[in-house]
C-alpha cells in the first residue's frame, strides 16, 4: 500500500527493528533505556484505566521521539531513521505493556465474549447476498485467504503488527475484488463492494478478542502513524465491528422472525456441541488418568498424552462461552465441527491400546527442544508444512473454517510441552517464563509481511514469535520487567 | 456505469505519513484534506474519484488496487498544494448508520446522485441533512449530479438540484465520470473552498 501504507511497509522492517535494538545497546543510549524502563515500571504499577493509559503511552512515545531527534545515537539521523526509531520504541514499549493493557478491564473482556458469540452464530447462516455482495464478486474460497490474515491478529503484541494483519486482510480483499472486476468487466471496486466483503470475512474469521484488539490498536498505535490509508482501512474494520454488533433481521434483509429463528438454531447447535464436548472432555480426562497408572510407562508417551489432553480441553473452551445460557439438553441437529471431530478422535485414541504404534511415524512428537539438532529443522519444517496443508485441506473438505488451535499449537516447542494453557497465545508469562529456546535471529521474522497474494502458502508457515527475547541488553540493566510488577 | 475499466493510477505520494504531518506545519502552502464521498450505491462515487486521479496523474506512477481509498495532489493557481485523501463509503441503505465513522474529521464531503435516478437524489438530500447535523463544523459540502452523459434519461432536473444546493449553501455541479466532464472543475472548486491555515 502507499500513502499511509508507505510508512507502514518500510519503517519497521526487520532490519529497522534490529537497528533499533542495536542502537539501544550503545552506551550513549543509556539515558533512553533508563527513561523507558522507568516509564514501564511506573505504568505497570498503576491500576488499569484505558483512557489514561492510552494518553500516557501516546504522550511518552511523543516525548521520546522528540528526544531521539536531539540526542545520540540518533542525532543527525534522517527522518526515515527517526521514524523507524519511533516504530521500534512503540513496539518495545507495547510488547512490555501488553499484558497490562490488553483487555485489561472487565467491560472489554465481556464485549469480546459477546462479539465472539454473535459472530459464531452469524457465521453459520449468513450469506453474501445478505450483505449486498454482488454475485460477480462472490468468492468464498478466496476469501479464506483474507480470513487467514485477520486470524493472525492474536499472534502479535505490537500495535503496528496487529494493524498490519487488518491491512493485509483488506489488501487481499481489494486484490480479489479487483481481479473479479476485471474478469466480469465491471468498474473498479469501491467501498460499495469492499465493505460488505470485509464484514463477511470478519464474521467468518471470527478472531477471538477482536473487540479488544481493535481498541488496543486505536489506543496504542501512535496517533501520528494511524493516518491516511491505514486509518481508512482501520475505520473500515471498526465500522464492520459496529455493523456486526447491530446486526438484526433488517440489516440482513431478513424477516425479523426468520432471523431470530436462525440465531436460535445456530445457538442450539453450538450448545449441543458444547454440552456434548464437555462430556467428552471429562470422559477423556478420566480415561487418561486411569490409563496413566496402567500401561503407558515411558515418560515421553505421557508427555504426548498430556499435551493432547490439554489440546482437547483447550478447544472445548471456546464453545463453553455459551454455557451461561441455560442448557436444556435438547437433542439438536448435529453439525460436526472440526473440533468436534477432533475431540471424538482424541477420546478414542486415549482408549486405544495401540496408542504407541499410532504415533510411531511422527518422530518429533515425543521430542524435547533439547533433543533437536539443526539438521532436524528442515525435516521438522517439512512435516509441519505437510501437516498444515493437510489440516487446512481437510477443513476445507469438511466445509468448515480451520480453527486457530493448530496455529497456536504450532508455537515454539517449549509451549507444547511446558504450557498449561495452549489456547492462550497472548499469555506473556509463557514466553517470558519459559527457558528461551528461540534466539534473537528468529525475531527478524516476527512482523506480518507486506502482503503478496502468492504468499498464501507462506501464511501457513508463519509462527508467532515474541520480540521480548531481543532485548537482553535492556533487560540486563535493572530488575524492571513489567511482568514482575 | 460511466467509468472506464482500465486500472487506475494514483499518486505515489512519497510522503511518509509522519513527514507529511510534520511538514504541513512548516509549509503553509501544503494542505492535507480528508474528503468523504457519500451517495447511493451505483451512482458512480468511486468512478468520479478514479477519473480525477487517473486523469491528473503521471501514468508511470504506481498502480494501486481498489478505489475505496485514493489520494491525489492538486496544485492551485495561488500555488497552494492540496493533498486530497479521498474516503469512499458504502452507499447501500443497510450501511447508512456507519457513515459518521467515515465523515468524522472530514474537511469536505461530496454528495453524489445519479441524474437518471430520483431515489438517489432523495438519498443525497438525506446525506446533506446528516452532514448539517453531524458533520464537522465548516465542512465544505458539494452536491454532484453524476452520469450527465445520460441526459436523455434524465429524471432529476438541473433546476431542482440547483435550487436545492443554493438553499443549503452548497456548490453544485453535474459531472460525467465517463466523459470526464467537469471532474477537474469539481475538485478544483473544493480545493478553493477549503479553509486556509490562518497563520502566515
Amino acid at each position: 500500500m502507499e500513502g499511509g501504507g508507505d510508512s507502514f511497509g518500510s519503517s519497521t522492517a526487520p532490519l529497522a527493528w534490529h537497528d533499533f535494538l542495536e542502537r539501544m545497546r550503545q552506551p550513549s543510549a543509556a539515558e533512553f533505556v533508563k527513561s523507558i524502563k522507568s516509564f514501564i515500571v511506573t505504568f505497570s504499577n498503576r491500576a488499569p484505566d484505558p483512557e489514561k493509559d492510552s494518553a500516557a503511552v501516546q504522550e511518552f512515545l511523543e516525548n521520546m521521539e522528540g528526544a531521539f531527534r536531539a540526542h545520540t545515537p540518533w542525532a543527525g539521523s534522517s527522518e526515515e531513521e527517526l521514524e523507524s526509531a519511533g516504530e521500534g520504541l512503540e513496539k518495545y514499549v507495547m510488547t512490555k505493556l501488553f499484558n497490562r493493557v490488553f483487555a485489561s478491564v472487565p467491560e472489554d473482556v465481556k464485549s469480546d465474549e459477546e462479539l465472539f458469540e454473535k459472530m459464531s452464530l452469524l457465521q453459520q447462516f449468513i450469506r453474501p447476498e445478505n450483505l449486498d455482495i454482488k454475485p460477480e464478486y462472490q468468492n468464498e474460497t478466496s476469501w479464506l485467504l483474507a480470513q487467514k490474515e485477520l486470524q493472525k491478529i492474536n499472534m502479535y503484541k505490537a500495535p503496528r503488527d496487529k494493524l498490519a494483519c487488518v491491512l493485509n486482510c483488506c489488501k487481499v480483499i481489494n486484490n480479489l475484488l479487483l481481479n473479479a472486476s476485471v474478469v466480469s468487466n465491471e468498474n473498479p471496486p469501491g467501498a460499495d463492494e469492499f465493505l460488505p466483503v470485509l464484514i463477511y470475512v470478519t464474521i467468518k474469521a471470527n478472531p477471538p478478542q477482536l473487540h479488544s484488539n481493535l481498541l488496543y490498536i486505536q489506543r496504542y498505535r501512535r496517533q501520528t502513524r494511524l493516518v491516511s490509508e491505514a486509518q481508512y482501512f482501520f475505520t473500515n474494520i471498526l465500522s464492520a465491528e459496529s455493523f456486526i454488533w447491530n446486526i438484526d433481521g433488517e440489516s440482513l434483509s431478513m424477516n425479523e422472525l426468520d432471523f431470530q429463528r436462525k440465531m436460535d438454531s445456530a445457538r442450539e447447535r453450538l450448545l449441543g456441541l458444547s454440552a456434548d464436548s464437555e462430556n467428552q472432555d471429562n470422559q477423556a480426562n478420566l480415561d487418561a488418568q486411569d490409563r496413566k497408572s496402567e500401561n503407558l510407562k515411558a515418560n515421553r508417551n505421557s508427555d504426548a498424552r498430556l499435551s493432547m489432553k490439554d489440546h482437547v480441553q483447550g478447544s472445548g473452551q471456546d464453545m463453553r462461552r455459551d454455557s451461561d445460557v441455560t442448557v436444556d439438553g435438547k437433542p439438536v441437529e448435529r453439525v460436526q465441527s472440526i473440533s468436534d471431530i477432533e475431540k471424538k478422535g482424541a477420546a478414542e485414541l486415549l482408549n486405544d491400546d495401540e496408542l504407541n504404534k499410532k504415533f510411531q511415524e511422527y518422530p518429533f512428537l515425543f521430542a524435547r527442544a533439547g533433543d533437536l539438532t539443526i539438521a532436524d529443522v528442515e525435516s521438522l519444517l517439512n512435516s509441519y508444512k505437510q501437516l498444515v496443508l493437510r489440516y487446512v485441506a481437510l477443513a476445507q473438505g469438511m466445509g468448515v473454517s480451520p480453527e486457530t488451535t493448530l496455529a497456536q499449537s504450532s508455537q515454539p516447542p517449549s509451549d507444547l510441552v511446558g504450557s498449561e494453557e495452549p489456547e492462550n497465545v497472548n499469555d506473556n508469562e509463557k514466553s517470558e517464563g519459559i527457558s528461551k529456546t528461540s534466539d534473537d535471529v528468529i525475531s527478524e521474522n516476527d512482523r506480518p509481511e507486506a502482503l503478496d497474494i502468492k504468499t498464501s502458502e507462506k501464511m501457513t508457515q508463519k509462527t508467532a514469535v515474541d520480540p521480548n527475547d531481543d532485548l537482553e541488553a535492556l533487560k540486563d540493566e535493572a530488575p524492571c520487567q513489567p511482568e514482575n510488577a | 456505469m460511466g467509468c472506464s475499466s482500465s486500472v487506475p493510477a494514483r499518486s505515489t505520494g512519497g510522503l511518509n505519513t509522519i513527514n507529511s504531518d510534520a511538514s504541513s506545519a512548516t509549509d503553509s502552502k501544503e494542505l492535507r484534506a480528508k474528503l468523504v464521498l457519500l451517495g447511493d450505491s451505483g451512482v458512480g462515487k468511486s468512478c468520479i474519484v478514479l477519473r480525477f486521479v487517473r486523469g491528473q496523474f503521471d501514468p508511470t506512477s504506481k498502480v494501486t488496487v481498489g478505489a475505496s481509498f485514493l489520494s491525489q495532489t492538486l496544485a492551485l493557481e495561488d500555488s497552494t498544494i492540496v493533498k486530497f485523501e479521498i474516503w469512499d463509503t458504502a452507499g447501500q441503505e443497510r450501511y447508512a448508520a456507519l457513515a459518521p465513522l467515515y465523515y468524522r474529521g472530514a474537511a469536505a464531503a461530496i454528495v453524489v446522485y445519479d441524474i437518471t435516478s430520483p431515489e438517489s437524489f432523495s438519498k443525497a438530500q438525506y446525506w446533506v441533512k446528516e452532514l448539517q447535523k453531524h458533520g464537522s463544523p465548516g465542512i465544505v459540502m458539494v452536491l454532484v449530479g453524476n452520469k450527465a452523459d445520460l441526459h436523455e434519461n434524465r429524471s432529476v432536473s438541473l433546476q431542482d438540484a440547483k435550487e436545492y444546493a443554493e438553499k443549503n449553501n452548497m456548490f453544485f455541479i453535474e459531472t460525467s465520470a465517463k466523459t470526464a466532464d467537469n471532474i477537474n472543475q469539481l475538485f478544483e472548486e473544493i480545493a478553493k473552498r477549503l479553509p486556509r491555515p490562518t497563520e502566515s
